[in-house]
């Protein structure tokens, strides 16, 4: 377990995190709604660095533990690997750096003082709610959360189906914001239970977090009575472990996500025929491809282009659903208009109907209360400061966006969270709130694609279908360290590249020949254009005038951190002092022989002469340079240069008469199985012994 | 550009190793290009230095530095102050820089971290020509663009010697005749008649020869002197 002192107060920031900001976003930083700096952490895991992962990850998204089971990524839709093979398994990624840091978040947790001497009261507690408490809270207001239902979580405890969420994941997230010392009123419903008069006094500022807890029906015949079920009804049923009479089969009316949630959750429950039936065809179903193809794989019919005109009953018993062939759904300006062809019905037989046609927010408790709802129902607000048409009563999440993601719904209470702080401290919001969209880098152009080696999607494992129905257990398997590492070697770092400082570059031209990738462009002076960057960092130790510093590490780090980890050698040492700087980019370092420094790289490509040196001058007997194993590259053209980077330094080291094959540049042994570096390490300590060790005056 | 390359180690650690605090100082503009002088030569250097003391024992402090040229007061001014902490400078600037800045730190001495060697192209990366000699009475309109001063081993005006050997210099094959190239070139522009011309002695005063050499440029400088008196009676500073 990570001890106590390792928590920090503050929130990570990642290397040249403030030089990031000026900088267009990986287009996968741009996708997510809360700008969560994807390039960064999994570059961390690629390193092992599973914590600092972590780090970046929640200092955006409180509820992270949650995405990582049920965030719909459209981080991975927009990846520039997709122009190249397929998306990095982003969400995956982060659900493995998240597991590995379970015992540091747990160490990690800690009230936060309450510095401000105001309050806010939060209603509602879903992913906006949670993530406004989380930010007030670590901003130093008192912080109580309202919560009609026994749980917290919003719509993740009371209806995304626990066999997606695992509860205990949901409950990992939430132990995290409640102790930062948020106050938790549950089974507390405002209209019910207090006014939201009372809280607006009470509390420095309000946010109405309420989401969309009730479902919409469907005005047809028959629709009333028993067997006729609304979605969050029953999937509340679910989630709360009461088991809701189906009878023998389902039909569920709808065809967006939560449709799927509704059909899988019932075949779980036991139903063996499970049916759904949408206006859509295959193209136009709204819920995502992949829920659609579980489904299907869990024997779930869905009937395409039908549209719902009647239950049918005998003697008062649900027995089918009569239905009309939709003809077309989007009329010529994409718009959602229906047509039908009337004189096509059928009957869709089922004993039990589930309507999952969309949500919508139970605003009873507004009536009376200074915030206006407009005609069509909609809570009035201004998304420039969050703020509803009552002074201090500030909205959030899917009450006022309406129906999307968690992940979309935490983004809004970040924003939410920042505009109650700047009111209560009598600042302006208008203009202070982050811009929602995001600059981006563009694609890769095709000579860049054509230059990166393609390297399959690591596969994702599901419970067999016939399995996975049985329970509402998860269903979905996590990688294993192996995998991981090797998932988060695809990523291609976009956005982290090389920037010139142009107050330094002399325009010399060398950064243009030596980049692999056609990034640099020189004119008065260098200009890496980021769409074109690897982020390999080939350029930045052969610039001349140390122009070159990259967006996503410290160039210097190395030579930085190497007399520490070499530490004070010991004169009277018998193992000769070895530093090993070694890319470790899809391999872990485990197990090296105990006077061998182990320094795990990214890619040997980022290795400076500067570093060879500093870590003989830092007394290491011998110094190994080891690169992956043969064709794991993910670079190119990286290997003449270093070998000649080696060659310069044994050159200087023969100058000050040391031996030059103190010095080596080794491969890393790959598929054996075992460890890829412990036997050439101790092979190599083994020649530098017989060199002796350095004497030092 | 001017064209340096590195002094060995030793020859260095005879330079600063009787100096405490020493500064290695590089130029990023000519040196920096060809990878004998910029900051991260000054960088590497420095490491050296600091492992060749550790190696004899001896007790020093060397750091690095760069700015844009040492050619120019403006570009080491900020740093002026700190680089006068140091008990020695070793300038990898070419030796206009060693100069200049030597001038301009009291008495703290700049030595030279490099040898300056010419002025020379980028024939390829990593490769460095000497191709002007800085004479000062430019003739290469009358050669083909090719300068005989610089390229001839034995600097001739008017044709090539007996050594010349299949277009290559008598004191080695690795280096071209130039008046062979010039005769080459001459004949693919078309103006070789123009060789039968006598080239007449030359007049080597406007070269090192004729002692240390200036160039005022009047028009530029009297302009920046009444702009200075302007701003220091209006009670500024500059
Ligand atoms: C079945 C289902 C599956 C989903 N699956 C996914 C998915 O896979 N991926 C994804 O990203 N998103 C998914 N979503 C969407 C996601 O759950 C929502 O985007 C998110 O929960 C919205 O957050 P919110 O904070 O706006 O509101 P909610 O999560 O709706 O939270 C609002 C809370 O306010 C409480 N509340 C309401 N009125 C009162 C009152 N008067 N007093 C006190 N408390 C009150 C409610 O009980 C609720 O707990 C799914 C949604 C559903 C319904
Ligand atoms: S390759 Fe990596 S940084 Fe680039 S878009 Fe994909 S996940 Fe983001
Ligand atoms: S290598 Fe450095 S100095 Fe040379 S052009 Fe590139 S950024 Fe500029
Ligand atoms: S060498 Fe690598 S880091 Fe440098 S500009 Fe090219 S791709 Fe980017
Ligand atoms: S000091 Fe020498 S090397 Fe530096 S810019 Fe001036 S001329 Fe070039």
């Amino acid at each position: 377990m990570a001890p106590e002192d390792t928590c920090t107060a503050e929130p990570y920031r990642a290397y040249g995190a403030e030089l990031k900001e000026t900088r267009p976003y990986s287009p996968c930083r741009a996708a997510c709604p809360a700008h969560t700096d994807v390039e960064a952490y999994v570059g961390l895991i690629a390193q092992g660095k599973y914590t600092e992962a972590f780090e970046v990850i929640t200092s955006v998204n409180p509820i992270a533990s949650v995405c990582s089971m049920i965030c719909h990524h459209p981080c991975e839709q927009s990846c520039r690997r997709c122009g190249v093979d397929e998306p990095l398994a982003v969400r995956h990624l982060k659900r493995f750096a998240i597991e590995k840091s379970k015992d540091y978040r747990r160490a990690k947790r800690k009230l936060v003082k309450k510095t401000k001497g105001k309050s806010v009261g939060i209603i509602g507690s879903g992913p906006s709610g949670l993530t406004a408490a989380r930010d007030l809270a670590d901003l130093g207001y008192s912080v109580t959360l309202y919560e009609k239902h026994p749980v917290l979580g919003g719509m993740l405890a009371a209806a995304i189906p626990p066999y997606r969420l695992p509860r205990e994941v949901l409950k990992e997230d939430i132990d995290d914001v409640i102790s930062k010392g948020v106050e938790v009123k549950t089974n507390f419903e405002i209209g019910r239970d207090a006014k939201l008069d009372d809280l607006a006094k009470k509390h420095d500022a309000v946010l109405v977090a309420i989401g969309l807890s009730q479902s919409r029906s469907l005005n047809i015949p028959g629709v009333d009575g028993p067997g006729v079920l609304l979605a969050i009804p029953y999937l509340e049923d679910v989630a709360f472990g009461r088991k809701p009479d189906l009878g023998k089969s389902v039909l569920v009316i709808g065809g967006g996500n939560v449709a799927m949630d509704v059909a899988r959750s019932a075949r779980r429950l036991g139903v063996e025929k499970v049916e759904m039936v949408c206006l859509e065809n295959e193209q136009e179903i709204p819920a995502w491809k992949w829920e659609v193809d579980e489904a299907v794989e869990e024997a779930i019919k869905i009937n395409y282009r039908w549209g719902p005109k009647a239950v049918v009953r005998e003697n008062g018993k649900v027995v089918g659903l009569e239905v009309t062939k939709v003809l077309s759904v989007f009329d010529a300006n994409k718009r959602f208009a229906p047509t039908f062809d009337t004189n096509t019905t059928t009957v869709l037989k089922a004993e039990t109907i589930i309507i999952t046609i969309g949500q919508m927010s139970n605003l009873a408790f507004l009536k009376d209360s200074p915030v206006k709802v407009d005609e069509r129902g909609r809570v009035e607000w201004n998304p420039a400061t969050q703020m509803s048409s009552a002074k201090n009563v500030f909205v959030a999440g899917e009450v006022v966006t309406g129906p999307g993601s968690a992940i979309a719904a935490v983004a809004n209470g970040r924003r939410a969270a920042l505009a109650m702080h700047l009111y209560i401290q009598g600042e302006t919001i208008e203009g202070r709130l982050p811009a929602q969209e995001k600059e981006k880098i563009a694609q890769m152009p095709s000579e860049v694609v054509e230059k990166i080696s393609k390297q399959p999607r690591m596969k994702i494992k599901h419970l067999a279908p016939e399995v996975r129905v049985k329970t509402m257990d998860h269903f979905e398997m996590g990688y294993s360290e192996a995998e991981a590492l090797e998932e988060a070697g695809r990523c291609r770092g976009c956005g982290g590249g090389a920037v010139v400082d142009q107050k330094k570059c002399m325009a010399c031209l060398t950064c243009m020949r030596v980049c692999p990738y056609g990034a640099p462009v020189v004119t008065s002076v260098s200009e890496i254009r980021p769409e074109y960057c690897q982020a390999c960092g080939l350029c930045a130790p052969e610039c001349p005038a140390q122009a070159i510093s990259m967006v996503s590490y410290d160039v210097r780090e190395i030579r930085n951190t190497l007399p520490t980890i070499i530490g004070k050698v010991d004169a009277d040492r018998q193992e000769p002092v070895i530093a090993a700087l070694m890319c470790t980019h899809h391999a872990k370092v485990i197990g090296v022989p105990n006077n061998v420094k182990a320094i795990p790289v990214h890619c040997t490509s980022r290795i400076d002469i500067l570093d060879m040196l500093k870590a003989f001058e830092s007394g290491a007997d011998g110094v190994a340079i080891i690169r992956c194993g043969s064709g794991t590259c993910k670079y190119r053209d990286i290997e003449p240069r270093v070998n000649a980077r080696v060659k310069r330094v044994q050159d200087l080291l023969g100058m000050l008469k040391i031996e030059s094959n103190r010095l080596e540049i080794l491969s890393a042994t790959s598929d054996n199985g075992g460890n890829p570096y412990s036997a050439i390490c101790a092979d190599f300590s083994e020649r530098v012994k017989k060199l002796g060790l350095r004497a030092r005056k | 550009m001017i064209v340096g390359s590195q002094k060995p180690i030793e020859e260095i650690w005879n330079m600063v190793k009787d100096f405490k605090k020493v500064l290695v100082f590089g130029c990023n503009t000519c040196v920096a290009i060809c990878h004998a002088g910029g900051e991260k030569e000054a960088e590497t250097i420095a490491a050296l230095i600091r492992m060749k003391a550790s190696q004899e024992g001896k007790q020093m402090t060397v750091n690095h530095l760069g700015v844009m040229r040492h050619c120019e007061p403006e570009y080491f001014e900020p740093v002026i102050d700190e680089v006068k902490k140091y008990d020695l400078v070793l300038s990898t600037a070419c030796g206009v820089g060693v100069n200049f800045l030597s001038d301009r730190t009291g008495t703290v001495p700049v030595y030279p971290g490099i040898n300056t060697s010419f002025y020379g192209a980028v024939e390829a990366p990593g490769v460095f020509k000497e191709l002007c000699a800085g004479c000062g009475d430019c003739i290469v309109h009358m050669t083909g663009g090719i300068c005989p001063v610089a390229r001839c081993a034995k600097t001739l005006m008017n044709g090539p010697c007996g050594g010349t050997n299949k277009g290559k210099c008598e004191i080695s094959k690795d280096v071209d005749c130039a008046w062979y190239l010039i005769v080459e070139r001459m004949t693919k522009l078309g103006t070789l008649d123009k060789l039968s011309a006598i080239i007449p002695p030359r007049n080597w005063s406007t070269a090192r020869d004729g002692g240390p050499r200036r160039i005022s440029m009047e028009h530029i400088r009297e302009f920046e002197e009444k702009e200075a008196a302007k701003t220091e009676t209006a009670g500024g500073k500059r």
